[in-house]
C-alpha cells in the first residue's frame, strides 16, 4: 500500500516538478541567467488565477471561467516577465553576481507587492466546486483526484511540445545556437536580445502553468511567501539533471519527487523535513557527479 | 552659461577637496565612528550603529570569499546561524561565559566551513552558488524539526543567555556594546584586508582571475579555496555570535535567505572585491533601512502631515521601497558606491594632471562614463 502511494503520487508530482524546472533550465541554457525570481512567477500565477477567477466570466459555466482565468493568468505572467526582463535583468546580463542580486530583489518586490495587494493571508486556490476534476478515481488501489491526472497529462504534453519546439522550429534552432556560442550566433544574424526576452517569457509562462496546476491540484492554497519552495525545488532538480539540460530536468523532477514522497511516507514526522530532501539529494549527487546527471552531454550545454 | 560656471566651480572644488589619501580617509571614518556615542544618541540609534558593525563584519567576510576568491556563495547565513547557535548551545549545556564561548564558536565555525567547503569545491560557478544556497536551508529545516526540539528549541530558537554586559544600565550597555563591536569590526577588517593584500590574497585573486592558469603555475587551488572558505567562515561566525549575544536569541531566521542576501546587497552597495566597500555599504544599509525608512520617514509624516497611525501596509511598503532602491543601485552602479567614488577621484586626478581648468575635467569624466559598455 505504501509503495503504491509512493509510486502514484511520486509520478504525478514528478511530472509537474519537471515542468517547473524546465523554465529554469531553459533560461539558464540560453542566456546564462540564474533566475532566482522563477518561483515568483509561480506564486504570481496562482494569485492571478484566483484574481481572474473572481470576475466570474461565463457566469453559468464555472469550468470555462476557470480555464479563461488560467489563460489570462499565464498571459499576465508572461507580460510581467518581459517587462521585468527589459527593465531589470537586461542591464546586468553577463555579470553573474549582479544577476543573482537583481533576480532575488525582484522576487522580494513581487512578494511585497502581493502582500500589499492581497494582504498577509493564504488564499484558497482550487478548481471550481462540483466539477468532474474534484472527483476521485483509483490507480493501483490509491485514490487520485482527476485534477492530479490532468496536471500530470498537461505537464507531459507541454514538456513534449517544448522539446519539439526546441528541436524542430527555427526559433528553437536559434536558441540552441545561442546557448552554444553567443557571439557566433550574433554573427549569423540572430537577434540575441530578442531571443533572450522570448526565452524569459516562455520560461515564466511554464512556471506559471506549473504554479497554477500545482497550487490548484496539490497544494490547494497560495501565499506571498510561497515563491521560495518552488525555487528550491526547481534549482535542485536542475542541478541534479545538469544546468541547461532539458532531459536532465525531466529525470531530475521524477527523482526528486520520488525521494520526497518516500521520506514523507517512511520517516516519522517526515512532512516537516521534506524540504530538506531535494537539497540533500543534490549534495549527494554532486559529490559523485559535479556537473549533474546530464552535465555535458546535452545539446543545451556548451 | 550659468550651468557651465557652476560645473567649473564644482569640479575645481571637487578636485581639491577629494584629494585625500585613502589611508587618511579610513582614519577619518574611524574617528567619526569612535565619536558617534559622544553625539548623545539614544539607545535605539546606538543599536542601529551596532547592527551596522555586525553587518559590516559579515559582509566583509563574504567579500573576501566572493569578491577576492571568486567562489560565489549564496549561503553565508549558514556561518551566521552556526555562530549564533553554537554560542547559544555552549551556554545552554556548559553555561560558558560569552567571552569563552566566542572563541570556541569561532573554532566550530571554521571547522564547519571546512566541512561545507569540501563538497562545494567540486562544483563551480552557478552550481556553486545554488549548492551553497542549499546548506542553510538544510540546517534551518533540521533545527526546526520536531524530534530535535529539545536541543535546538524549534521555531522559537534558544533564548535566555546573558549577553555581553548584562549588569550595566541600558545606555551604558549600548555604548559598551557599540565600542566592543567597533573594535571587533576594526580588528577583523584589518585582518581581512591584510590577508586580501598578502601573498595568500594574491593567490586568491589568481584563482578568481583564472583557476586553470593558477593550477598550471603549481598552486594547490583546492587548499587555497578551502583556506578562503575557512577565513570567510570564521568571520561570518563571529558576526553570528555577536548578533545572537546582542539580541539574546538564536533562532531559525538566522539561517534565512534574507541573511544570506544581506552581505550580497551590502557589498554591492559598497563595492565588490574591496573589503572596505562592504563596510561603507553596511552603514548605508543600516541607516537607510533602520533609520530613514523605519524612524525618520514615519516621524516626518507624523509631525508634518498629522498622520497619526501609519497605514497598515507601511511595513510591507518599507521593504518594497528598500528593495527597489537596491535594485536601481545595482543596475545603475554595478561597481558599488565606494568604487564609484574612487573611479571619480581617479578621473579627477588624471584630468587635473592633464589640465588645470575645470570644464575640461568635466568633459573627460563624461567621455569616460559614456564609453564604458552598459
Amino acid at each position: 500500500m505504501l509503495i503504491e502511494q509512493i509510486i502514484v503520487y511520486g509520478a504525478i508530482s514528478g511530472g509537474v516538478y519537471a515542468l517547473l524546472a524546465l523554465g529554469f533550465t531553459l533560461i539558464y541554457g540560453v542566456s546564462r541567467v540564474v533566475n532566482l525570481a522563477h518561483g515568483s512567477f509561480y506564486m504570481l500565477a496562482a494569485y492571478m488565477f484566483v484574481f481572474f477567477g473572481t470576475f466570474g466570466f461565463f457566469g453559468s459555466d464555472p469550468m470555462l471561467a476557470s480555464i479563461l482565468a488560467l489563460v489570462l493568468a499565464v498571459i499576465f505572467v508572461g507580460a510581467v516577465s518581459s517587462i521585468t526582463y527589459r527593465l531589470a535583468i537586461h542591464p546586468v546580463i553577463g555579470d553573474e553576481v549582479a544577476v543573482l542580486v537583481v533576480t532575488v530583489s525582484l522576487a522580494i518586490i513581487f512578494q511585497q507587492l502581493m502582500l500589499l495587494w492581497f494582504g498577509a493571508s493564504f488564499p484558497r486556490v482550487s478548481w471550481p466546486a462540483g466539477s468532474v476534476l474534484l472527483e476521485s478515481t483509483s490507480i493501483l488501489g490509491v485514490s487520485v483526484e482527476y485534477s492530479l491526472i490532468l496536471a500530470f497529462v498537461v505537464s507531459l504534453v507541454l514538456f513534449a511540445s517544448l522539446l519539439v519546439f526546441i528541436t524542430r522550429t527555427k526559433i528553437g534552432k536559434a536558441m540552441r545556437a545561442v546557448s552554444q556560442d553567443r557571439e557566433v550566433a550574433m554573427l549569423m544574424g540572430i537577434n540575441t536580445d530578442r531571443l533572450y526576452m522570448l526565452t524569459m517569457v516562455i520560461s515564466a509562462m511554464l512556471a506559471a502553468l506549473a504554479g497554477i496546476f500545482i497550487t490548484a491540484s496539490i497544494e490547494k492554497f497560495t501565499g506571498p511567501w510561497l515563491w521560495f519552495k518552488p525555487l528550491t525545488l526547481s534549482f535542485s532538480i536542475v542541478i541534479l539533471g545538469g544546468l541547461g539540460s532539458i532531459k536532465g530536468s525531466l529525470l531530475g523532477g521524477f527523482i526528486i519527487a520520488f525521494a520526497e514522497k518516500t521520506v514523507t511516507v517512511m520517516v516519522p514526522e517526515g512532512g516537516a523535513i521534506v524540504g530538506v530532501v531535494p537539497l540533500a539529494v543534490i549534495i549527494a549527487v554532486l559529490l559523485v557527479r559535479p556537473k549533474g546527471l546530464f552535465g555535458k552531454r546535452i545539446e543545451m550545454e556548451e | 552659461m550659468v550651468m557651465g560656471y557652476l560645473r567649473r566651480a564644482y569640479s575645481s572644488f571637487a578636485a581639491h577637496v577629494f584629494d585625500v589619501p585613502p589611508r587618511l580617509m579610513a582614519f577619518l571614518f574611524l574617528m567619526i565612528l569612535l565619536l558617534v556615542p559622544a553625539a548623545g544618541l539614544g539607545p535605539y540609534y546606538l543599536s542601529i550603529m551596532i547592527y551596522a558593525n555586525v553587518v559590516a563584519i559579515l559582509a566583509a567576510s563574504w567579500d573576501l570569499l566572493v569578491g577576492r576568491t571568486g567562489q560565489i556563495s549564496l549561503g553565508h547565513a549558514i556561518f551566521f546561524g552556526i555562530g549564533g547557535y553554537s554560542s547559544a548551545l555552549l551556554f545552554k549545556y556548559y553555561a560558558l561565559s560569552v567571552w569563552v564561548a566566542i572563541p570556541i564558536a569561532l573554532l566550530i565555525g571554521s571547522l564547519a566551513a571546512l566541512v561545507i567547503g569540501f563538497p562545494c569545491l567540486r562544483v563551480k560557478g552557478p552550481y556553486l552558488a545554488l549548492v551553497t544556497m542549499a546548506f542553510p536551508l538544510i540546517i534551518s529545516n533540521t533545527v526546526k524539526w520536531s524530534p530535535l526540539v529539545d536541543i535546538f528549541g524549534g521555531e522559537f530558537g534558544l533564548r535566555g543567555f546573558p549577553g555581553f554586559f548584562p549588569f550595566l544600565p541600558i545606555l551604558q550597555q549600548r555604548t559598551a556594546e557599540y565600542y566592543f563591536t567597533l573594535v571587533l569590526l576594526f580588528v577583523s577588517s584589518v585582518l581581512m584586508y591584510k590577508t586580501a593584500n598578502s601573498k595568500t590574497g594574491i593567490v586568491f585573486m589568481s584563482i578568481l582571475d583564472d583557476e586553470m592558469a593558477s593550477k598550471a603555475c603549481g598552486i594547490n587551488v583546492t587548499r587555497y579555496k578551502l583556506l578562503s572558505f575557512m577565513i570567510s567562515g570564521l568571520f561570518g561566525t563571529l558576526a553570528g555570535c555577536v548578533q545572537a549575544n546582542l539580541l539574546r536569541v538564536a533562532n531559525p531566521p538566522m539561517f534565512e535567505l534574507t541573511i544570506s542576501f544581506l552581505p550580497i546587497i551590502v557589498t554591492f552597495l559598497g563595492g565588490i572585491g574591496t573589503i572596505y566597500g562592504p563596510i561603507v555599504g553596511a552603514y548605508i544599509y543600516a541607516l537607510l533601512d533602520r533609520y530613514v525608512l523605519a524612524d525618520l520617514l514615519p516621524r516626518l509624516l507624523r509631525e508634518n502631515f498629522q498622520v497619526m497611525s501609519l497605514p497598515s501596509g507601511y511595513d510591507f511598503a518599507k521593504l518594497l521601497v528598500f528593495t527597489l532602491i537596491v535594485l536601481i543601485l545595482v543596475i545603475k552602479w554595478p561597481r558599488g558606491v565606494s568604487r564609484f567614488t574612487t573611479d571619480k577621484l581617479e578621473d579627477l586626478e588624471e584630468a587635473r594632471d592633464l589640465d588645470e581648468r575645470g570644464p575640461r575635467i568635466w568633459k573627460t569624466y563624461k567621455k569616460k562614463k559614456s564609453s564604458t559598455p552598459a
